[in-house]
Formats: structure tokens, C-alpha cells, sequence
């Protein structure tokens, strides 16, 4: 089909065919994805085969001091003078050797290291009256994981150090002078300044931030529970139970459960992004109307609920839409209702109403949002409309939206993943109630996964299902991040409003 | 090239310092830290308590004791979650007890002292102290039940549920009961002559259940249940402090001063109401002092002593001046003080229909809340019996799917 053929078809063909085309891209795209993957592996493959034929040739055809340095790191670049250089790579595999080797054998990595196929075999017992504990399962992983770390990290500066000696005996040969420390430490604060930048967040970001995921995603595939808990009792490796326990529908498992939230975690997150979204700019649009009185009255009304801290204000909303608050007295009390409407106890009411207070909360924020971008739309757009005799709505359609969409494409996309894990106003509103026999593993029928997550780690202490149920919400996440990222405006027509 | 060497030599020196091992441990008595976690309202009370102790025990006064303010509902929580960093010494409610065995985090009670503490405290307490054939934590107050608080002006016979919740209906007030709790639920189920316990080994593992929710007495108690929830008067809760209009409420010691305050002069305190001729029962409950393992055998010993000594008799009297938590103590509950409590006789009149709290695995607790919840959202409100019945099959069936 070509662009004019499309240009043809009514509104509602123009999205079948989007959508067609868009399902038959998938397998595709799957495709695309495995190939990819391959790919990476053959080049890993070759590149480290690569590697080594470099490491042994060097050995063959270095000197002494090269030869040397494969044993002692940074040796080659002390023989060359270069005792910066060398100090780096030595202090290196000092600690290295150190860390792996230390004569107390409970801090070492080989102990770690060692232990981490099984998570640790020696129970805890009593001496009498005095407990001694056996290993910790939950050290062992952790250590374990940071020594494998530290090892990989060996390997590539071992590997730099063999690299180096190679270009120092290649400089030294074509008759050049090597750099000295002096050199470096120019090159640090000049060239090579990036490196100097990056060294500290690089650090942090791999010890605060990669190895903690690492750890969450290996600890699903233990039996980390209350029932393993240590330092007293052991836990180890169960393989894929706990994805088989989350996501099966038999009687002992959380499938069913685990369905129901995450239908509800993305009809919220759809409701509370888009609802206020459109509500938020359709109040902005009033507000900036000509002809409308006191807009900066308005304005700061709205924006009140801004400058009240959130968790302050939805625990009082919640307590106010009690089956005894505020709002139910009062019906009673004029006589509009005879009984209590039950808010929060009716798992319908109660996924209603936490949507409607969330619009609440949320369209102060959009109207701040949408009355900027809309001041920026160029007036004479409006007015030549006008006098093509558009009207009020067919404006809207055609010049407000889509300029809104333009520029407000990334932050919905972006609020719809920070609403699939909105953790403060369900947890502060309902708290995930109400229960039901029909679910189970505690979970309410206003849960999110975020919340239900929670407490499974907090009040149940079942890491094993909260770290698969994280790798969920990830892969949740991810998905439809991936899919919408390419479909916004912002991203498939750049050009537009430029 | 002499660099390398100092290098070297440094390094070595390093090595052989850390290898060396840390210096052996005495027998003295203990003199490091010694953590207590008790409620908020019991800290300042505690802390003149430890100062006793140490007046009592001058060989243990050079200990630093800290105590800390941890409510009883979160310290298993806590200490679970971090047993290094967790108190070694702490209070407790008795839901919690299984819980803690089961992740080895709480000590036994001195096989000295199992004689001793046994007999001093009223046989409740005591059964809910001990799993299998081992007692695993000391009794320290014995009035963790629920009965009827009530406004005199309001409620004129507090015999009958149904003549109560008229009363509120015609005063416009409300009658708090919080039925979504696995707790406070089983005033109806225990009332109506259901079973739900738990058997459990010496290690705090479940290994049987005794349930029969699933009856005609089961019938009776979900009906009467949902009959409740349906009254404009109801509202669910059991916290005078977040209660508004309250007319009455099912409560325990621990809201006495609230409820004192919030009824003024037509305060009034009673057994639990009957309800479609039978009389709600419920769970006569406990709070209790744990130790927590302890590497340390000099550290263990001090540990058991001051545990001890904060639920004896004079410190459970005591503790009632100070704080007004009933004891468990056979000695201390004869003073006349705490015989002379309005809030703890009624509860005494109620415990004579409850039954002793054994053990629950946490799992209970949210499963009651979820048919609660279904009464309370009106999900069973026209039902037929085999309806009911068939969810209370299936309460029965997932209470028992917890025993492994």
C-alpha cells in the first residue's frame, strides 16, 4: 500500500491497518531481536578467542621483563621507568591477592567463591546456652557476587597490562621515548580528562547500583523466605520455582492473583496518565480563555494541592472517604444515602475512587504543564483556522492536540511507567484493601504490583516472589516503554513543529 | 627495582598483622551493649526498671543497656528481617511467636527458670508461650483480649448486639467492630463453637490444623456476621483514637484512657454482646519478652536474668501503675489496684468465653482479612447457605493449605 492509498482509508481502517501492520512486525522484530543476539555472542566468542592468540604471542615475543609482568603485574613498566604506571597495576593485584587469599578464610573471595553453588552448607547450633552460626547465605551471595566482579575486573587489567608492555617494547623499538609518570599525569588533567571524570561515578554506579540488581535478580531464583532467613537458617538455589509458583494457576500458586493485579496495575496506570492528562489540559484551556476573570486566582487554587505534601493530604482524603468520614456523615446526615457508601470496602468503589482522587491530585501539575505549551502555540494558526471556518472543537483537534502531543509525548510515556509503580497514592489511599478469599498471597484489589511487592518484602518477608515480581514490573515496564517510545510523535516526526 | 622491594616488605607486614586472631574472651560478666525494645508508652517505665535491675545485680551494672521505643506488632518484624541489628531483649505480642521460631530468632527460656516461670503465671499464658514442649519466651501481661466498651447515654442494654446496634442506629452513632481482622473476626466463629488452631512442633513448624469453619456453627457465625456489617450503624474499625461518632466499640485495655476520655462521664466498659442468641467469644491474647539468640554465653546468661526480671511479679504490678498493662503474673493479678480496673474486669468477664491464642501462621491473618473484606464489600449479602458455605469451604481449605 502506498502513502496515497492510506490517505484514502476512513479513520477507523487507518487504525486497523496500523494496528495490523504493527502485529505483523512482530515476528519480525523477534527475529531481528534473536539474530541480534547471536550475533553479539559470535562476536564475544571471536573477539576473545582474538584475545588470547594476542596474550600468547606477546609472551612468545616479548623480553624478560615482559614475560615477567605476566606474573607480576606492572613489572614491565617499572623496568621501563614508567613507576606510575606500574605502582597502579601492582597495587592492583596486591589487592587482589589480598581479598582472594586472606589467611582469615571467612573474608576471602576463594571462600565466597567457593561456597556460592550451594549458598553455604554448615547449619546453625546451639553450644548449650550459646548459639553459634554457621554460614550466611545471604553474605555468601553477596560476596560471592562482588568477588566474581573483582575477578572479571582482574582479568581485563591483567589483560591491559600485557597490552601495555607489548606498545612499550613496539615504542621502545621504532627508537621512541616512552611517557614518563610526569606525562601521565598531564594527560590525566588533558587528554585523557574524561577518564578522570567518570572514574568515581563508573565506581559507584557498579558497587551501588548493578551489583544490588545483580543480587535482587540472583535471589529470585532462591528460597529466600521467612522460613530461610538468615543467620540462622540456610537458603539455596531452587532454579525457576518461584516464576513457576508467581505465574502457574494451580491451587498452591499466585497466577491467578498475580493476572488480576497486573490487569489492574494497567488500567490504572491507562486511567491515571491519560485521565489527567486531558482533564489537566482541559482546564488549562479554560483557564487561558479570553474573557475569563481572576485566572491567577485559579490558577493558585489548583496549585494548593501542590504545595500540601501528598502523603499528608491522601491520608486525610482516605480517612475523609471512610465508611464513618467525613463525607458518608455528612450524606447521612442530610439524608441523601441511609447506609455508609462503601469506598474503600467495595473493590469496584474502591478502584474508582482512588482513580478520581488521583485526578485530583494530578491535574494542578498537567494545567501547569499545558498552560506553558499552550501560550507557545503561534496565534495565527488559531486565526487562520478561524477563518477557514473551523470551529472550536475541529481547533482543538487539529492544532492543540497535536502540538500538546508533540511536545508532551515523552513525559506521558514516561508518567505512564511512574504510574505502573505510583506506589504512594495506592498504598496511602487504600492500601491495597480491599482483601478477598478470591486472592491470594495478601493481595488486594487496589494493589499494584509495586505495592503487592512491597508487602511481600515488608510484612511477609518472601524475598524470593518480591524479587521475581521485580523482574516483572521490569519487564512490564520495559515492554511498553519500548513499543510506545517509537510510536510518539516526538520520536517518528522530529521535524513537525520545528 | 628498590621500590618494588619496600613494596614488598610493606605488603608482607601487612599480611602477618591481620592475620593475627582477636583476643581471647574471659568469663567476667557481661559488659558490652544490651539492646531492649519495648512500646513507646513503656520505655521511661523500662528504663527505671533496668536501673532496679542493676541496683539488684551489682555484677551486671557495668553493662550499657539501651532501650529502645519498638511497638509490639513490629518488633518480630524487625528482628526477622535483621537479626544482628535487632534488640536482645524484646516485647512481643503472641501472633508473632511461630514466626520467630520458625527463622530461629528467638532463644528458649532458661531450662532453670521453665519450672519457675511456669508456675508463677496464669496457664494461658504459658500455653501461649510454649510451642511443642519448649517455652520460648517469658509472659509478661495477660490482657491482650477484646470486649465492649460503650456510651452509656447511648447504648441502654449492652446484652445483645442487635439491641446495641439499635440503640446507635436511633442516636446516630456508630458501633465499631473491626470484623475484617483475623483477630477480632473470631468473636463470632469462636462464639458460634468453631475450632481454628494450629499444631505446631518444637521448632515452631505448622504440622496440623483444627478447623471447622465449614459447619453449621460456621453458618450461624458468618451470617450473624454478615447481618452486622449491614446496619448503617456499623463501621469497621477497633481504634478510638481514628473512631468518629462512636457509640460503642470492641476494644482492649490498651484504648482504656481514649475510651475514658472520649465517653467522659458515660463511660462504660462490659463483656462482649450476644449476637443471634449466642455469645461472641474471641481470643484471650498476650504480650511476652523474648531473648534473642546470642553468641556471647556471658551475654546469654545476663540476657535470660533481665528478661526474667521484666516480667516477675513486682515488676508486672509495677508495670501496671505505670503503664496499666494487666498482668499475667497468678500473684500480680490479685493486687487490688489492677482488680479494681473497670477495663481489665470486663475483660476478665470476656475471657471466660475466650479462648487462649495458640499460634497462627501469618499467612491467617491476611486470608481472615480477605473475608472480611468480601463481607464488608457486600459480596455475600444475598447469598444463599450453600453459597456461604462454600466459602467458608474455601476458608478452611486455604487455612489448611498453610500446614506443610
Amino acid at each position: 500500500m502506498n502513502d496515497l492509498d492510506y490517505l484514502k482509508l476512513t479513520g477507523f481502517s487507518k487504525l486497523a491497518y496500523k494496528l495490523g501492520h504493527f502485529f505483523r512486525g512482530i515476528p519480525k522484530g523477534f527475529a531481528g531481536f534473536l539474530k541480534g543476539v547471536g550475533r553479539f555472542f559470535v562476536k564475544l566468542f571471536v573477539g576473545i578467542g582474538s584475545e588470547i592468540k594476542d596474550v600468547c604471542q606477546t609472551f612468545v615475543q616479548g623480553d624478560w621483563k615482559t614475560k615477567m609482568s605476566y606474573l607480576v603485574m606492572g613489572f614491565g613498566s617499572f623496568a621501563r621507568g614508567q613507576w606510575g604506571r606500574g605502582l597502579l597495576f601492582f597495587l592492583f593485584q596486591t589487592i587482589f591477592n589480598i581479598y582472594m587469599f586472606m589467611p582469615n578464610a571467612e573474608f576471602s573471595g576463594c571462600y565466597y567463591l567457593g561456597k556460592l553453588s550451594t549458598l553455604g552448607t554448615v547449619a546453625t547450633y546451639r553450644e548449650g546456652r550459646k548459639t553459634v552460626y554457621g554460614d550466611n547465605s545471604f553474605f555468601i551471595l553477596l560476596y560471592g557476587v562482588l568477588t566474581l566482579f573483582f575477578i572479571l575486573a582482574f582479568i581485563y587489567t591483567w589483560r591491559m597490562n600485557v597490552k601495555q608492555n607489548k606498545l612499550s617494547e613496539q615504542i621502545l623499538k621504532s627508537g621512541k621515548k616512552l611517557k614518563s609518570t610526569k606525562d601521565d599525569l598531564k594527560s590525566l588533567a588533558d587528554e585523557q580528562f574524561h577518564k578522570t571524570l567518570l572514574a568515581l561515578p563508573t565506581l559507584g554506579v557498579t558497587i551501588f547500583t548493578i551489583l544490588p540488581i545483580l543480587f535482587m535478580i540472583l535471589v529470585a531464583f532462591t528460597n529466600f523466605d521467612a522460613t530461610h532467613q538468615p543467620p540462622s537458617k540456610l537458603f539455596t538455589w531452587v532454579g525457576w520455582d518461584n516464576f513457576h509458583q508467581l505465574l502457574s494457576s494451580d491451587s498452591a500458586s499466585y497466577g491467578g492473583t498475580f493476572g488480576q493485579v497486573l490487569l489492574w496495575t494497567l488500567i490504572w496506570a491507562f486511567f491515571a496518565t491519560f485521565l489527567n492528562y486531558f482533564l489537566g489540559m482541559m482546564v488549562a484551556i479554560m483557564i487561558n480563555k479570553k474573557g475569563i476573570k481572576l485566572k491567577k486566582m485559579w490558577r493558585t487554587i489548583l496549585v494548593m494541592t501542590i504545595a500540601i505534601p501528598q502523603f499528608v493530604s491522601l491520608l486525610y482524603v482516605s480517612k475523609m472517604f471512610a465508611a464513618d468520614g467525613l463525607i458518608n456523615t455528612y450524606l447521612m446526615q442530610w439524608g441523601w444515602i441511609s447506609s455508609p457508601i462503601p469506598f474503600w470496602t467495595d473493590p469496584v468503589w474502591a478502584r474508582v475512587t482512588v482513580i478520581v482522587i488521583n485526578v485530583w491530585i494530578g491535574i494542578p501539575y498537567l494545567m501547569l504543564i499545558a498552560t506553558g505549551i499552550l501560550m507557545n502555540i503561534p496565534a495565527d494558526l488559531y486565526e487562520s483556522a478561524r477563518i477557514d471556518g473551523a470551529n472550536a472543537f475541529q481547533m482543538y483537534k487539529k492544532i492543540t492536540l497535536p502540538y500538546m502531543l508533540f511536545v508532551t509525548g515523552p513525559y506521558l510515556l514516561t508518567s505512564f511507567t511512574g504510574n505502573i509503580n505510583n506506589f504512594n497514592v495506592i498504598f496511602l489511599l487504600s492500601g491495597g484493601k480491599p482483601l478477598s478469599l478470591e486472592l491470594s498471597g495478601n493481595a488486594g484489589y487496589t494493589d499494584l504490583l509495586i505495592t503487592w511487592l512491597y508487602k511481600m518484602t515488608v510484612s511477609d518477608t518472601n524475598y524470593k516472589l518480591a524479587a521475581v515480581m521485580g523482574i516483572l514490573v521490569f519487564l512490564v515496564c520495559a515492554v511498553i516503554n519500548l513499543i510506545v517510545y517509537n510510536m510518539i510523535p516526538s520520536v517518528k516526526n522530529e521535524e513537525d513543529f520545528q | 627495582m628498590k621500590k618494588v622491594l619496600a613494596l614488598v616488605m610493606v605488603l608482607a607486614m601487612a599480611l602477618s598483622m591481620a592475620s593475627f586472631a582477636a583476643a581471647e574472651e574471659g568469663n567476667a560478666p557481661y559488659s558490652g551493649d544490651v539492646k531492649i525494645w519495648v512500646a513507646e508508652a513503656a520505655v521511661e517505665f523500662t528504663q527505671k526498671m533496668v536501673e532496679e535491675f542493676k541496683a539488684l545485680y551489682p555484677e551486671y551494672a557495668g553493662a550499657n543497656y539501651i532501650v529502645q521505643p519498638v511497638g509490639e506488632g513490629d518488633a518480630a518484624n524487625n528482628v526477622i528481617v535483621d537479626v544482628e541489628g535487632a534488640a536482645d531483649i524484646f516485647g512481643f505480642a503472641q501472633d508473632q511467636l511461630a514466626r520467630l521460631v520458625a527463622a530461629d530468632a528467638l532463644m528458649d527460656v532458661n531450662p532453670d527458670l521453665v519450672e519457675e516461670v511456669k508456675a508463677a503465671n496464669d496457664p494461658g499464658s504459658v500455653a501461649a508461650v510454649t510451642l511443642g514442649d519448649t517455652m520460648y519466651a517469658y509472659p509478661m501481661t495477660s490482657d491482650n483480649g477484646y470486649f465492649l466498651y460503650y456510651d452509656k447515654s447511648v447504648v441502654s442494654d449492652p446484652s445483645t448486639l442487635e439491641g446495641i446496634l439499635a440503640d446507635c442506629e436511633k442516636a446516630g452513632k456508630n458501633l465499631y467492630f473491626e470484623i475484617n481482622s483475623g483477630w477480632y473476626q473470631t468473636a463470632f466463629f469462636f462464639g458460634a463453637g468453631c475450632t481454628l488452631t494450629y499444631d505446631t512442633d518444637d521448632a515452631g513448624n505448622l504440622v496440623g490444623i483444627n478447623c471447622d469453619y465449614a459447619s453449621e456453627n460456621g453458618l450461624k457465625a458468618l451470617k450473624a456476621m454478615i447481618e452486622t456489617a449491614k446496619s448503617p450503624a456499623f463501621a469497621n474499625g477497633s481504634s478510638v483514637s481514628a473512631a468518629t461518632n462512636i457509640g460503642a466499640i470492641v476494644d482492649g485495655t490498651w484504648d482504656a484512657t481514649s475510651a475514658k476520655e472520649a465517653f467522659g462521664d458515660n463511660y462504660a466498659a462490659t463483656k462482649l454482646p450476644t449476637v443471634a442468641g449466642f455469645q461472641l467469644g474471641g481470643f484471650g491474647g498476650f504480650k511476652m519478652m523474648g531473648v534473642k539468640p546470642q553468641e556471647d554465653e556471658a551475654k546469654m546468661v545476663l540476657c535470660d536474668l533481665l528478661a526474667y526480671f521484666l516480667t516477675s511479679e513486682e515488676v508486672q504490678i509495677a508495670r501496671y501503675e505505670a503503664v496499666k498493662w494487666g498482668p499475667s503474673n497468678l500473684n500480680a493479678q490479685k493486687d487490688e489496684a489492677v482488680q479494681a480496673d473497670e477495663a481489665l474486669s470486663a475483660l476478665a468477664s470476656q475471657l471466660a468465653f475466650a479462648v487462649p491464642q495458640g499460634q497462627y501462621p501469618n499467612e491467617y491473618w491476611s486470608l481472615a482479612t480477605g473475608l472480611g473484606d468480601d463481607v464488608l464489600a457486600d459480596k455475600l449479602d444475598d447469598a444463599d447457605d450453600a453459597t456461604l458455605m462454600a466459602t467458608l469451604q474455601t476458608f478452611q481449605d486455604t487455612a489448611a493449605s498453610y500446614v506443610k
